[in-house]
């Protein structure tokens, strides 16, 4: 070892003085943006995930979208409204969208892509919902008029979902054609994603940058660091425990959102939990603050009601607390169920994600206190998942958040009358909120409709779909050069990579 | 040669079971490809479209003729498409595996330049300080798991210092210097286990043949401490070293999980960690197909290596 | 010893800290209290709280029940399957080695990560899961070290020798080759240990390892990387305790590893200046030419745990040139040690203390190394005991004659062979050309003698030392050796050196004889005068059994003495029939009975009058 101090020290010093990386894109005008996990795939209309959702918003377009503030807002489409005469949806659309082949989006093509999401042998994530689309007219090239089979009042937010890209008719299988402000130029699987500006992308003087590159860090430390480090200008899912670091650091900046949020799921099937009693009595046995403090380094908010966002018109200040921490209550509810000297379970989440376990571990610990002794089961998330579809479980962790804003973005969560998944309680009844559901997708009068959203959280109180248990933050971590992003409120903040397209370097 | 055509012929066989093993064991493994494919993100999948899929992804065949199409491609060199995005699994092998290639080399490079003059000085010294020492730092290095040093190593360098970029991959023909500057970091968390690994088998084997009287014999011919050192302690020290070596760079091909993740290095291991995770069955099929191959090959090698380096062996 | 009990007296504590866990009055190691969340070290947790605010020493303590637990057992069974596998396969090769070795390979195929998944989400995560893929990961290393070991072992002349003595398979594997590959395989492990409480962690990072709240060093270090930034000092400690386990781990393996290795030496003592400088202050003896080696007082010390002992005590000796002086005794006579400190390659643990070894004007005992290296194998050469142990297994034989020409002589490579062909003639290899390139198992016993021989004499050396050259040969073969180096001799004029246990031998080929018991000269002469009147007791009871069997003197009761054991008068009074109590009382001195002749026995004369009047 002829390591002296004196040689170290020089090669320190070199090292400083290397080319560093940092900033170096920010003259090119291209955004480098750390995603969480790879897209599996960039098929349109299939579901593959929240960072497959930001690829395909930003490659393919929407005929609805959010502004800042989470408003649904026309994209493709430039005005979307109810025709009085017949009830049905009618889709303005704008006149300068085009496709990335220079062909103009017609209301022929949104008829086909309609015609196949609905398809027999469709896998589109919406395809349950479109099928109950009637009839799709195209009285003109832009004009679309959707009749359903019966009225849905949240008929825009289905084109709002990531899952609903607009292509064209004449895209090949899997080369689908897009009428977003980017265009995919190249891709790495598994590892990164080059697009480039659409120069006749519908909205003037969009997109502001030159071009996106998206590269995937698995490791939300490593993605925090390649942010820290300045390989990145942006990254997604800011881990918790790196919150306080971002807004701390002079360079850097936090647009951070509570949207998902944690559950307790239950096999009502058979055993204790088929008692709506106990699972009130899981409801009010667990202090939702240590779930925020340990899993989310004090990044989100109790949830002790139906997860419903503060600050909506559906929101209730006493609603929310339907659930609220209280142990004496808990054991009281156990005695009414028979239950008084407390039961063995076994929790199924996942160690895969540490907010599950960690979350887990708290419940579990929590229960114990009334007398619930869980033992945990962790496996990979795809048992998980698995065993979550097929009921083999008795109570769950989950983490999951709405579809969109409107309560009705809730029934994927709560409304157990669909069909069996690991996201919903199991074999559980509950007839009632299942009930105010769909009254409320049929319903058109916003006051009437609040009234029922609260009929709905009050059932829900007493019949116990999902246990809430915290509201998590969802945080874009950003150099401060990186203007125009916002994070979207609640539901939506994985729909925020859409507004990419209005972001540039200040 | 017939030794040679005979550990073939074992080799193919070997990888022909690994094969079967791995394919119906994944098909028994709970977790199903289409389902979890329309969960991504915690999403619920609806369950209409799950059959859709699995039949548009051949999942509903029976597994006796999904095998046999799979066996028919193999033979045709076609390893099939993957089920999640109909990427063909031999051209995502093709890209990742000289990445994965490259960085066991590079940290097997690093581990043996180190490991070996160290492990043989501190052998001749043995007891001394520079032993001790570098025994301790063995330990240390065996005990700090790898994704705590690759976190810590980017936090110092990446994050505080701002010197080393924070993991990542350049290929070589953009850009040679960017290239090896990413290569460094994972280079050196694959060598700092391999390096205490090589360290103390060489420590263990120099001591051994230390002992041996042919090492007397050297010494009484009047050879230089040098020449005795290398021709007769170090080159007979080798085998078993080489063993070890052999194991772990095999182990490796499969295992750089962890350095893969921590420094976002593109290798093979992410892909089929996560093949795994989503049952992408042709994938995974297809990575550990190449990787038993591959290791087998490498067994191969050491074993001539072997006979090269220990005539007795070659007897038999 | 002291080395084997320190390293293990901490593993055991570190084992029983763990053991004793619930005995430790700890606090609950799952125990939360959010409010302490992360918080340093308070009164009851002296090394703080995690971050559900639980003890983290109480949970490092019950956290090593779980990683030391997954460990031991998954090394233990993997190291006990392994090395079954490698020791079957190296032992019956062909289709043993098929079904065992090769099959075992099929694991190696997996990727870790992969078995691991795979086992894990087939049989659900847990410590039992847990141990089960640790043990399949770690038997083919077991089983490859045990099989590389086993081949190496099984063509050695022990095992060898023990097969011939019809031992059964399992005997030999158990007694005789399991010791012997026991080394290495303590150090993997050592290794496997060490790698199953890292794997361990690996895992629980990956969600694949122990099952939370249960405590386990993975899982705490998984827990402390996240908090990593706000309290760093909850990674330093699982770290700590791992580092520490594997530590001692490796060091206890060390050690076991030298318990069974009889082979391994003590520490090697420092030679103080003094002692190379002052005898050399000392005037030389007027040189006698004719003297080619002068062995004054030579007195050899070995450090050992039991004390500081002399298997070499006061030895002298002198070989004339052209001369053949044979030194004879049982083993652990000091014979080898002696001569072995002529040409400075004692054991580490050894040195000379006293005495000078007079090579022409120079003392061997103070030469600096170069100038002794120079020597060796130049004008003093040394063969020894076991040819096959003794040559170099990986380089051909003539490489290995060649290079100990061209240590001494400016010559090229090429020369070099030739002159090696040339000795592999005069040392009498058929088919030299041949031979040249064979490896020394390819050669007999016999023939790789000759090679030793051919090795020896390749720079004409001026002094032969045999250290038992044809102990390790069988009886036609001894013969033809020995007729050999007679030739050699009668050619070269070469003094000779030879050691050895048997008086047979001493007949054939020695001019005079030196006896050694128990470290000391007890009798020299002529061999002709001490074969017909032979002085010392000893000495008798040698030539005694000569006459009987070609074997270690039946006739002596009772066995040599350990070095630290060695009696404070008569060293072989013990054993002498003709012992008084005064032979005991102080130790004989070595008398001159004759012209060359010398004698250490108070009893000499009046032993050899009665034995005259009996005669």
């Amino acid at each position: 070892m002829n390591f002296s101090r004196r040689t170290i020290l020089k090669a320190g010093g070199a090292l400083a003085f290397l080319p560093s990386p940092l900033r170096a894109q920010a003259q090119s005008n291209i955004l480098r943006c750390g995603l969480s996990a790879w897209p599996p795939n960039l098929q349109p209309w299939v579901s593959t995930g929240a960072s497959a959702g930001t690829v395909k918003m930003l490659t393919y377009g929407r005929l609805v979208g959010y502004d800042k503030k989470g408003s649904l807002t026309g994209e493709i489409a430039e005005s979307f409204a109810r025709d009085p005469a017949d009830g049905a949806w009618v889709f303005k659309l704008k006149r300068n969208a085009v496709f990335h082949n220079g062909d103009p989006v017609t209301s022929e093509d949104i008829k086909w892509m309609i015609e196949q999401i609905a398809g027999e042998k469709s896998t589109a994530y919406m395809r349950a919902q479109f099928q109950l689309v009637a009839r799709i007219e195209t009285p003109d090239p832009h004009t679309v008029r959707l009749l359903t089979k019966e009225p849905v009042a949240t008929l825009p937010h289905w084109f709002g979902n990531y899952n609903m890209g607009v292509i064209s008719r004449k895209s090949e299988a899997n080369a689908p054609i897009g009428a977003g402000p980017f265009k995919l130029a190249g891709q790495e699987r598994g590892t990164s994603l080059d697009l480039v500006a659409f120069d006749k992308y519908h909205k003037p003087g969009l997109p502001k940058l030159k071009g996106i590159r998206f590269v995937v860090y698995a490791d939300e430390n490593l993605r925090f660091a390649a942010l820290q480090s300045g390989d990145m200008d942006m990254i997604e899912y800011v881990p918790w425990q790196s919150m306080e670091t971002t807004e701390k650091d002079p360079r850097l900046k936090l647009d951070a959102e509570d949207g998902p949020f944690m559950d307790v799921l239950f096999n009502a099937t058979q055993g204790p939990f088929s008692d709506p009693r106990v699972r009130r009595a899981v409801a009010h046995a667990v202090r939702r603050e240590d779930i925020v403090k340990v899993a989310f380094f004090g990044r989100g908010r109790p949830l002790e009601g139906v997860p419903i966002v503060e600050g909506t018109p559906w929101y209730d200040k006493e609603l929310a607390k339907g659930w609220n921490y209280d142990p004496e209550r808990a054991k009281a509810l156990l005695s009414q169920a028979n239950y008084a000297k407390g039961f063995s379970c076994k929790m199924l989440a996942t160690a895969q994600f540490g907010m599950h376990k960690d979350t887990a571990e708290v419940v579990q610990q929590h229960l114990a206190q009334i007398g619930i002794q869980c033992e945990l089961q962790l496996p990979d998330w795809s048992t998980r998942i698995a065993m979550g579809s097929r009921g083999q479980y008795e109570i769950s962790i989950h983490g999951v958040s709405g579809d969109n804003n409107d309560p009705d973005g809730l029934s994927v969560v709560m409304d157990t009358s669909l069909s069996p998944t690991y996201s919903r309680s199991f074999g559980l009844k509950a007839p009632r909120t299942s009930e105010a559901f769909a009254k409320g997708r049929a319903e058109f009068d916003q006051e009437k409709r609040v009234a029922i959203y609260k009929e709905m959280q009050r059932a829900a109180l007493e019949e116990v779909p999902i246990v809430g248990l915290a509201w998590r933050s969802q945080g874009y971590g950003m150099d401060k050069r990186v203007q125009a992003f916002k994070t979207l409120p609640g539901a939506l903040t994985t729909a925020s990579g859409a507004l990419l397209d209005e972001v540039s370097f200040g | 040669m017939r030794w040679f055509l005979r550990r073939i012929a074992t080799c193919l066989v070997l990888a022909w079971a690994v094969s079967l093993v791995v394919f119906m064991t994944l098909h028994v493994v709970p977790g199903d490809p289409a389902e979890l494919l329309l969960s991504t993100g915690g999403i619920a999948a609806d369950p209409i479209a799950v059959k859709e899929l699995r039949v548009k992804l051949g999942l509903e065949r029976p597994i006796f003729d999904q095998y046999l199409a799979f066996l028919g491609g193999v033979i045709r060199g076609d390893l099939g498409t993957s089920l999640v995005d109909e990427y063909p699994v031999t051209k995502e092998i093709a890209l990742r595996l000289p990445r994965t290639l490259e960085l066991i080399l590079a940290g097997t490079l690093i581990a043996v330049l180190l490991g070996l003059p160290a492990g043989t000085y501190a052998a001749l010294h043995r007891g001394g300080l520079f032993d001790r020492i570098v025994s301790g730092t063995a330990a240390l290095l065996l005990a700090i798991p790898v994704f705590v040093v690759g976190t810590l190593l980017v936090l110092l360098l990446a994050q505080t210092l701002k010197v080393m970029p924070a993991g990542g991959y350049v290929p070589f023909a953009q850009d040679p210097v960017k290239h090896l500057t990413l290569l460094t970091l994972p280079a050196i968390a694959i060598a700092k286990s391999l390096s205490a690994v090589v360290f103390r088998m060489t420590r263990a084997s120099v001591l051994d043949a230390l002992s041996r009287d042919f090492v007397r014999t050297a010494r009484a011919k009047g050879l230089s401490p040098t020449r005795v050192l290398l021709r007769h302690v170090v080159r007979n020290a080798l085998t078993p070293v080489l063993t070890v070596l052999g194991l772990h760079m095999g182990t490796l091909l499969g295992g750089t999980v962890l350095v893969e993740y921590v420094f976002n290095w593109p290798g093979m291991s992410t892909p089929l960690l996560r093949a795994v995770e989503a049952r992408d069955y042709p994938m995974v099929v297809g990575i550990v197909l190449t990787i038993s191959g591959l290791f087998l090959l490498i067994n191969l090698i050491m074993d001539l290596l072997y006979a090269a380096l220990d005539p007795r062996t070659r007897a038999a | 010893m002291t080395r084997l009990w320190i390293p293990g007296a901490f593993v055991a504590a570190i084992i029983l800290v763990a053991l004793l866990a619930p005995l430790l009055d700890l606090p609950n190691p799952i125990r939360q209290d959010v409010a302490r969340r992360l918080s340093g070290p308070i009164p009851g947790s002296p090394l703080g709280r995690d971050e559900f605010g639980r003890d983290v020493l109480s949970r490092l303590i019950w956290g090593a029940r779980t990683s030391l637990g997954v460990a031991f057992a998954s090394a233990l069974i993997a190291g006990t399957i392994g090395t079954l596998i490698g020791l079957i396969g190296g032992w019956f090769r062909g289709l043993g080695e098929l079904l065992t070795v090769r099959l075992v390979d099929v694991i190696l195929c997996f990727p870790p990560i992969l078995l691991a998944l795979l086992v894990v989400t087939l049989l659900g995560p847990g410590a039992a899961t847990l141990i089960l893929v640790l043990s399949v990961l770690y038997v083919p290393g077991f089983a490859r070290v045990a099989y590389a070991e086993v081949l190496s072992a099984r063509s050695n002349d022990y095992v060898e020798a023990v097969r011939a003595l019809g031992a059964s398979t399992g005997r030999i594997l158990l007694r005789t080759v399991l010791p012997n590959i026991a080394g290495p395989v303590l150090v993997q492990f050592s290794l496997a240990v060490a790698a199953a409480v890292v794997v361990e962690s690996g895992l629980s990072f990956l969600g694949l390892g122990v099952v939370p709240p249960a405590p386990s060093w993975g899982l705490m270090i998984r827990g402390a990387r996240a908090t990593m930034e706000q309290a760093p000092l909850m990674l330093l400690w699982p770290c700590v305790a791992l580092t520490l386990t594997i530590l001692t781990m490796n060091l206890l393996c060390d050690a076991l590893r030298d318990a069974v290795d009889p082979r391994t030496p003590a520490q090697r003592p420092r030679r103080r200046l003094v002692d190379r400088l002052v005898p050399g202050l000392l005037p030389p003896p007027a040189v006698e030419p004719e003297r080619v080696l002068d062995l004054r007082g030579l007195t050899v010390e070995i450090e050992t745990p039991l004390g500081r002992i002399r298997p070499v005590d006061d030895v002298s000796l002198t070989v004339r040139a052209g001369e053949t002086v044979a030194i004879v005794g049982e083993s652990g006579s000091g014979k080898s040690l002696t001569a072995t400190s002529v040409i400075g390659l004692l054991p580490p643990a050894a040195r000379p203390v006293s005495g000078s070894a007079w090579f022409g004007d120079r003392d061997l005992l103070r030469l600096p190394e170069p100038v002794l290296r120079q020597l060796r194998g130049g004008a003093i050469a040394m063969i020894f005991q076991d040819p096959m142990s003794s040559l170099n297994p990986v380089h051909r034989v003539g490489d290995q004659v060649a290079e100990a020409i061209r240590a001494h002589r400016q010559t090229s490579a090429a020369n070099a062979q030739a002159q090696a062909l040339d000795l592999f003639r005069r040392v009498g290899i058929a088919d030299p050309e041949r031979r040249l390139r064979a490896f020394p198992h390819e050669l007999s016993g016999g023939m790789r003698q000759r090679v030793m021989i051919a090795m020896a004499i390749a720079n004409r050396p001026a002094l032969l030392i045999a250290d038992e050259p044809t102990t390790a040969l069988d009886v036609t073969v001894q013969a033809q050796i020995l007729d050999l180096l007679a030739e050699l001799k009668r050619e070269t004029g070469t003094a000779l050196v030879f050691i050895t246990h048997s008086l047979a031998v001493v007949a054939e080929i020695a001019d005079r004889v030196t006896v050694m018991y128990a470290g000391q000269v007890v009798e020299e002469g002529e061999v002709a005068g001490v074969f017909a009147n032979p002085l010392h007791p000893y000495t008798r009871a040698l030539l005694a059994a000569v006459h009987e069997a070609d074997a270690a003197p039946v006739g002596i009761p009772g066995v040599v003495p350990q070095p630290h054991a060695f009696p404070a008068g008569c060293r072989f009074a013990p054993r002498c029939a003709h012992a008084l109590a005064a032979c005991a009382a102080s130790l004989p001195a070595l008398e001159e009975a004759g012209e060359e002749r010398r004698v250490r026995c108070i009893r000499w004369a009046e032993l050899s009058g009665a034995r005259e009047a009996a005669a």
